[in-house]
């Protein structure tokens, strides 16, 4: 008894050891940030002055805020509507072309890797470029708009940034989970004179039930917190027709000559709260269908 | 090549400093000193390197390797004329604002940093910085050596506590070739609104992409159209601001009338995102911009035949913006008394003669008008004399906010159609919605 408490111990020691240099970093640069941020929610403070508790004050201020609700919040809202379906749904029809027996597939795998293993700054010059007024894309389509400095134009012009960068990624996710169904599935389904489509829709689909979900939870994280491409392109205009909440926090935070840490960490929370709340929608939807 | 290899050198002088300041004894320093851009002057000078040995740290921006060097050049020659004082350079790159507010908040800022009149107002209001008077009456240098709405500019409540280290203007860049082939004479010093509306209907050419004048959505350049229409962007305590003043309405509407009549446009309508990329293109024949637009052009646009006079007058006279940067002292600094030395030898008249003949700022001290560099480099000497008379880049707390909503108010006139009046108003009453939340 006494030994194999002793044992037991040992291991647990053991495990604690491996585990310190993660756990000593999530402790102090996550959850203590966090609670932290937290706390400063709560507060007014502009870095250089203590913090003066004020409640629920910032929150209230926030939510009245006229750049949050005229810009961050809707425009936040219609880049995740738009960008999670788009990339999701691209990356599994261009994962189930390339799992197919077609020539130069490894190439097209590669090409279409390649932007996700490249920097979000040097994308977003490139597309600032190609998207210029006088750029290849309004050459190629005899068009004359100044994409980046249209309040129209510019949030859509970011999402298609997001969803050619993001493309990659996904698209490795659904191959991998594409080359796990057993190929019998597909035997038993031919046998039973189901077509392509029918194949697609019930055995392919439903197998990759966890990998949607994995992709759709990590699509809403990214996208609701858009940041690096909005910096770069268009630090947030024209008219704050991209400004999102990620943007908002950053210029209260750190734009500002008088910086409102507490207003940006109050977006900062609300913010969290959004992804908690549509991350558990989506998995009530994707992990248990009505269906079954 | 050579400023890099000088740069090394220096480096290498200063750990042979530091490793000799352990004993005390006499050490060999060789120190090179730029006299002149070409001229470089070896000497060697003897220095007695007492025991103790006060360090001081100096922060500010990196903007490029050769205004990195000529720092570091004046700073070794501070280390020979003082070998009491060793002076940490500590170069902050990326974003600095966010780097020395962190550092303020946390305590860990370095004695001597730079500071932008646009950031002063806050850090002068939280009382972060040391008020330099006394020091500067202990080594008897005197405000009125300083260009007198630089050193007011780093005034707070009756102290200063900011020594200007250089500055820039807005000045009015014209292509000469272009003024030529349109026949028309060049813009001078009295040059008025109407002089140069003229000249910018005349050498637009909206087809090929030619326009007379850059006229950005850009809270950097609109301003100097209000103050020269008699008009300020905030009351004089900038408690409030006068956007919707009808002052800056007709500033507005004259800025704004060069875009819709075509003979000015919008860097973006070019494919470009700085004017100053325009201008050196030939894309825009006249552009307003400082110092910061020589070496660009210069670097990229070698062949570019160009002049500049200072802004044309508007109904009420001259206006112009002045953008500068001082040093300044922590209030958490240990060794004021030697922070204050190397302050004073930085911006002294003999470092600031360095600064200017180094081509990269123009200095301070108001002495320096006569200098000889001015007459082989008459751009310079525009920037240089558009000070009197200008207002510094600087309004307020909310700054940034009051930048923000300017821009906005131009891009909703540009983008939306919006009158000027209409714009300006709405930006005027979000502001104000913006300085009661605080």
């Amino acid at each position: 008894m006494n030994m194999r408490m002793r044992r037991r111990l040992g291991e647990w020691l053991t495990a604690y050891i491996f585990l310190l240099p993660w756990l000593f970093i999530f402790l102090v640069f996550v959850l203590f940030s966090i609670g932290w941020a937290f706390y400063l929610s709560f507060t007014k403070y502009n870095l250089f002055s203590p913090p003066q508790w004020v409640g629920v004050e910032q929150y209230l201020k926030v939510i009245r805020n006229e750049d949050f609700l005229q810009h961050a919040l809707p425009n936040t809202l219609k880049y995740v509507a738009v960008v999670v379906p788009t990339q999701t749904v691209l990356s599994l029809i261009i994962a189930f072309a390339l799992d197919q027996k077609i020539r130069f597939r490894r190439f097209f795998r590669t090409a279409f890797y390649v932007p996700s293993v490249t920097s979000s700054v040097v994308i977003s010059l490139i597309f600032l470029w190609l998207f210029s007024k006088i750029g290849i894309i309004n050459q190629i389509f005899h068009l004359d708009i100044d994409w980046l400095n249209s309040p129209t134009y510019a949030l859509p012009t970011i999402m298609i940034v997001n969803i050619w960068s993001t493309i990659g990624t996904m698209m490795l996710i659904f191959l991998a989970a594409l080359q796990d169904i057993p190929e019998s599935l597909y035997e038993a389904a031919e046998i039973d004179g189901a077509n392509r489509f029918q194949i697609f829709r019930h055995i392919t689909i439903p197998a990759l039930r966890p990998a949607i979900f994995f992709v759709v939870t990590m699509g809403v994280i990214g996208c609701f917190q858009v940041f690096d491409q909005i910096y770069v392109m268009t630090s947030g205009g024209p008219l704050g027709a991209t400004t999102t909440m990620a943007y908002l926090v950053y210029k209260w935070a750190f734009q500002s000559t008088n910086i409102r840490m507490g207003r940006a960490s109050a977006v900062a929370f609300i913010l969290s709260l959004m992804i908690l709340v549509v991350v558990l929608i989506q998995r009530r939807f994707i992990e248990q269908p009505e269906e079954e | 090549m050579n400023r890099k290899l000088f740069a090394i050198v220096s480096a290498g002088l200063l750990l042979a400093l530091l490793v000799a300041g352990c004993a005390p004894k006499t050490v060999t320093v060789t120190v090179e000193v730029p006299v002149e851009r070409t001229v470089e002057v070896e000497r060697t000078v003897e220095v007695e390197v007492p025991a103790e040995r006060i360090e001081v740290r100096l922060s500010g921006w990196a903007a490029n390797p050769q205004e990195t060097a000529l720092l570091e050049s004046l700073l070794y020659r501070f280390s020979v004329e003082n070998p009491d004082i060793v002076v940490k350079y500590e170069p902050i790159t990326g974003d600095y604002w966010q780097a020395i507010k962190t550092l303020v908040a946390s305590g860990e800022e370095p004695d001597i940093y730079y500071m932008d009149i646009f950031q002063f107002p806050f850090f002068a209001q939280q009382g972060v910085l040391l008020p330099l008077d006394d020091m500067m009456a202990s080594t008897g240098t005197s405000r009125d050596a300083f260009i007198p709405d630089l050193i007011d500019a780093f005034t707070y409540e009756g102290k200063t506590y900011g020594i200007p280290k250089d500055f820039n203007t807005l000045a009015l860049f014209y292509n000469k070739d272009m003024f030529a082939a349109a026949g028309l004479e060049e813009p001078t010093d009295d040059w008025t609104w109407d002089d140069l509306k003229a000249a910018a209907e005349a050498l637009s050419d909206p087809d090929n992409n030619v326009y007379g004048l850059g006229v950005p959505a850009d809270p950097g350049r609109f301003p100097i159209f209000v103050f020269q229409n008699g008009g300020k962007i905030m009351t004089d305590d900038f408690s409030d601001t006068l956007l919707d003043s009808p002052e800056v309405i007709e500033a507005a509407e004259f800025y704004t009338s060069f875009y819709f009549d075509g003979s000015g446009a919008l860097p973006s309508d070019v494919g470009e995102g700085w004017q100053g990329t325009a201008f050196g293109k030939g894309n825009f024949a006249m552009v307003y911009e400082g110092g910061w637009l020589i070496p660009y052009l210069n670097e990229q646009f070698p062949d570019l035949n160009y002049g500049a006079v200072l802004p044309p007058e508007g109904p009420a006279g001259y206006g112009n913006l002045i953008f500068t940067v001082a040093y300044v002292i922590s209030q958490n600094s240990e060794h004021p008394e030697a922070a204050w030395r190397v302050i004073d030898f930085l911006t002294n008249e003999a470092s600031q003669t360095t600064v200017l003949e180094s081509g990269f700022a123009l200095p301070s001290r108001a002495a320096l008008i006569d200098h000889p560099y001015f007459e082989e480099h008459p751009v310079s000497a525009t920037i240089f004399r558009g000070a009197e008379g200008a207002t510094p880049f600087m309004w307020g707390l909310y700054g940034s906010d009051v930048n923000e909503k300017m821009a906005q108010a131009l891009e909703r006139i540009y983008l939306e159609g919006q009158s000027p009046a209409e714009s300006f108003q709405q930006a005027a009453a979000e502001l104000r919605d913006i300085f009661k939340e605080g």
